[in-house]
């Protein structure tokens, strides 16, 4: 037993340790909230901010007047054309604006080749009234494009487990161009076929539950990738042969794997609700415990995965594809209340949906403890059924 | 440096005895019926090349791997029965670095620590003192990513060594080490040895085994070929040296061998196509005579080498083969 706490510290260094990881955990979930939030507008209708950008596109590309156009379309945002002299000169005190971004030559370029592009963002570090806000504007519209890349290679990988001679190019250019609008229309849709009746309602308390819960399985598919790495690198081998159990070991992973999806959800919800003005409902223990019983079917889903596959590699495969579909089967993107029965029934297959209709009716439609058991109760046992089966099927020693 | 290990003369007890231990992988005998015993306070060497089964060999003593058949037995403990006694009181140093690169020395020496039940100033006092033994003290909260190869051997062979076990097992610890940080290992084996720990020791690098262990196993493909201490063993070879030679256009003539054997100071002949293996007690007056056959069997030599015995030749000698290939 104290063997399992040591495991669990361990782990929980090494996340926390990991600044990659916080930012997949925290930082990217904020910014999808962020633009889908913003997708749907009506937050920041009305003049409620209204921003300066400075701006020195120095790339002239494609993508790069795209994402300028994005700035210039945005209510809130007032570009001002300016040079990179201008855009450094922020960093120093006294200046007007609070925030400057350069798209630095080379940016579409990279950005089509599917390489790593980089924007450039100034900001004056003595105000801040505007700051929050630009930089999550510039973050999200940026993020959108990539958002937009990783389902298009995402669809490519479907097709091409079915049709091995499809032209790949072909297909992820569709694709991208599918998902995009899926981006751009279906939140919208949806979103305002859901708000009927609430009053004040934020765009942050329909889009963060789903995109959290969906950001909730990709971190524990990353905690999956690290326990495979573990038996990959040698270091679960060396505990083997340690006095510690293989119940310690396992356990302690999972219980560090539990607390950073608590966490994780915790936090995104505490942003949302700070900084965002996000709507919480009206029972915190209600929350509370949606939240614990939602980390702890997440975590069993991901020792069920690292325990069906055999590298890392088919991991993420399995991994991403799963997470992507329970996403939209179960109403993370948008809600089931819009979809038709029968896939209302087949979206129940997944955790995210059980788990929505739990925090939906919290948030949503300000219900109480009580509303949300049934909920939880099927959480539970969906947790118990896929950590029975995960932790027998898991095998410590490579496969070789 | 001249470090000869010390004469046995009173046998201490055996604290590792592995009787006939066998792995078959499927369609694969990686450990074919080894038997050995080694003594308290030794440095046992485990030598053989690449794939010999040296790996399998610690995995099942470490009871990471279980024997398909035969079974062994370490301080009275079986490594079939009593798996978690005999993790408590072995040190396993992995042929692969065992450690969590993104954390520091320091994090990964206590969290290994912490689990062989170590804890307080005393785990913080014993990982300083491996530390500093290691050389790695001024580098203790680097993380290990950041280290050279040779240095995050280091930290992986002091992981292992936390909790004084009783018996070491050291998977070639020196791969991929420059040569100081070698010799920096093998002082520190030695420090060990001499704190009272009993060693086992692998490697595919003759030198190092000749310099190091007390006693020798060499294995090649899962057997074991000779056993002894290093004397013991280059006495296989003759005492005096060895006269290897190379005839120039094809093989010797038939006899050849047997009538080489016939000299007084010769001890052992060995042949594979064109070269000659001749074991002696005394090249220099086996050499004459030698020349003397060959010439009679109207053989020409095309080359020809003298020198004192090692384990390399031994090898060739036992097996036809090179140790590295
Ligand atoms: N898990 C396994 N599954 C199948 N075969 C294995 C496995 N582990 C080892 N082998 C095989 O057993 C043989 C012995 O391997 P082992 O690792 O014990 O050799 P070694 O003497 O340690 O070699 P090296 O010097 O390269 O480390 C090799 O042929 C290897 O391919
Ligand atoms: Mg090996």
């Amino acid at each position: 037993m104290r063997n399992l706490w040591n495991v669990t510290i361990k782990d929980m260094l090494i996340v926390g340790k990991d600044r990659g990881a916080w930012i997949f955990l925290l930082i990217t979930p904020l910014i999808v909230i962020t633009v889908a939030s913003f997708a749907l507008g009506p937050a920041f209708e009305g003049g409620s901010i209204e921003a300066e950008l400075l701006l020195a596109d120095e790339d002239g590309g494609a993508v790069s007047s795209g994402l300028v156009e994005a700035f210039r379309k945005n209510e809130n945002v007032v570009v001002v054309d300016a040079g990179r002299g201008e855009c450094e000169a922020l960093e120093k005190d006294g200046q007007e604006y609070e925030v400057a971004l350069v798209i630095p030559a080379g940016f579409s370029g990279a950005v089509e080749a599917g390489g790593r592009a980089e924007l450039e963002v100034f900001v004056d570090p003595n105000s801040n009234i505007t700051r929050p806000f630009l930089v999550s504007v510039i973050q999200g519209t940026a993020s959108r494009l990539s958002a937009v890349e990783v389902a298009a290679k995402v669809s490519v990988l479907e097709v091409m487990k079915v049709a091995p001679g499809a032209d790949a190019a072909a297909v992820a250019g569709t694709a991208a161009a599918a998902a995009a609008s899926e981006l751009e229309d279906e939140p919208v849709q949806a979103a305002i076929s859901n708000v009927g009746g609430v009053e004040d309602l934020n765009p942050f308390d329909t889009q963060a539950p789903g995109y959290s819960v969906m950001f909730m399985l990709f971190g524990v598919m990353t905690a999956a990738e690290g326990l495979l790495l573990e038996r990959e690198s040698g270091t679960l081998g060396r505990l083997l042969v340690a006095p510690v159990s293989r119940a310690s070991i396992l356990g302690g992973k999972l219980l560090a794997q539990f607390a950073i999806a608590i966490l994780q959800i915790t936090l995104l919800f505490t942003v949302g609700h700070f900084v965002f003005g996000m709507n919480l409902g009206n029972s915190i223990a209600g929350l509370a415990l949606m939240i614990v019983v939602t980390a702890w079917t997440a975590t069993a889903f991901g020792i069920l995965l690292a325990s069906m596959v055999k590298t890392r590699r088919q991991l993420s495969a399995v991994g991403i594809l799963s997470v992507l579909l329970m996403s939209a089967l179960g109403g993370s993107w948008w809600p089931l209340d819009i979809v038709p029965e029968f896939m209302r029934q087949l979206g129940h297959l997944t955790i995210n949906a059980w788990a929505l209709d739990g925090l939906n009716d919290l948030i949503l439609r300000g219900k109480g403890l009580d509303a949300v058991l049934p909920e939880a109760g099927v959480l539970l046992a969906y947790g118990a059924v896929c950590f029975i089966i995960g932790i027998r099927m898991f095998r410590f020693r490579s496969v070789s | 440096m001249a470090v000869t290990p010390p004469e046995i003369d009173d046998m201490p007890d055996p604290i590792v005895i592995a009787d006939n231990l066998e792995k078959r992988f499927d369609g694969l005998t990686a450990v074919d019926g080894v038997s050995f015993t080694i003594r308290e306070g030794q440095i046992f060497g485990l030598l053989g090349p690449n794939g010999a089964g040296k790996s399998t060999t610690i995995s099942m003593l470490s009871t990471y791997l279980r024997p398909t058949a035969g079974d062994a037995s370490i301080d009275g403990l079986s490594i079939g029965r009593e798996a978690d006694a005999i993790k408590k009181i072995i040190g396993v140093v992995p042929q692969d670095i065992a450690l969590y690169p993104t954390l520091t020395a320091m994090q990964n020496l206590r969290f290994y620590g912490k689990i062989y039940g170590l804890g307080g100033s005393h785990l913080e006092s014993r990982c300083r003192e491996l530390l500093e033994l290691m050389e790695l003290w001024e580098r203790r909260d680097d993380r290990v990513e950041e280290f050279s190869g040779g240095m995050k051997r280091r930290v992986n062979m002091a992981a292992g060594l936390l909790h004084h076990p009783r018996f070491l097992l050291l998977d070639e610890p020196t791969v991929g080490v420059d040569p100081q940080s070698r010799e920096h290992i093998f002082e520190t084996i030695f420090r060990i040895r001499d704190s009272g720990t009993t060693i086992l020791y692998t490697s595919h690098y003759m030198e190092e085994v000749e310099l190091l262990c007390d006693f020798i196993t060499i294995i090649d493909r899962g057997r074991v070929i000779a056993a002894g201490t290093l004397r013991e063993l280059l006495k296989i070879l003759g005492e005096g040296g060895v006269i290897e030679l190379e005839i120039a256009g094809g093989e010797c003539p038939g006899g050849l061998t047997a009538r080489l054997e016939g000299h007084a100071s010769v001890t052992a002949v060995k042949q594979e196509k064109n070269r000659l293996l001749i074991s002696s007690d005394n090249s220099a007056h086996s050499l004459p005579p030698v020349m003397r056959e060959l010439e009679a069997a109207g053989c020409e030599v095309a080359s020809l080498e003298l020198y004192s015995p090692n384990l390399e030749k031994l090898f060739i000698h036992l097996t036809g083969r090179e140790l590295r290939e």
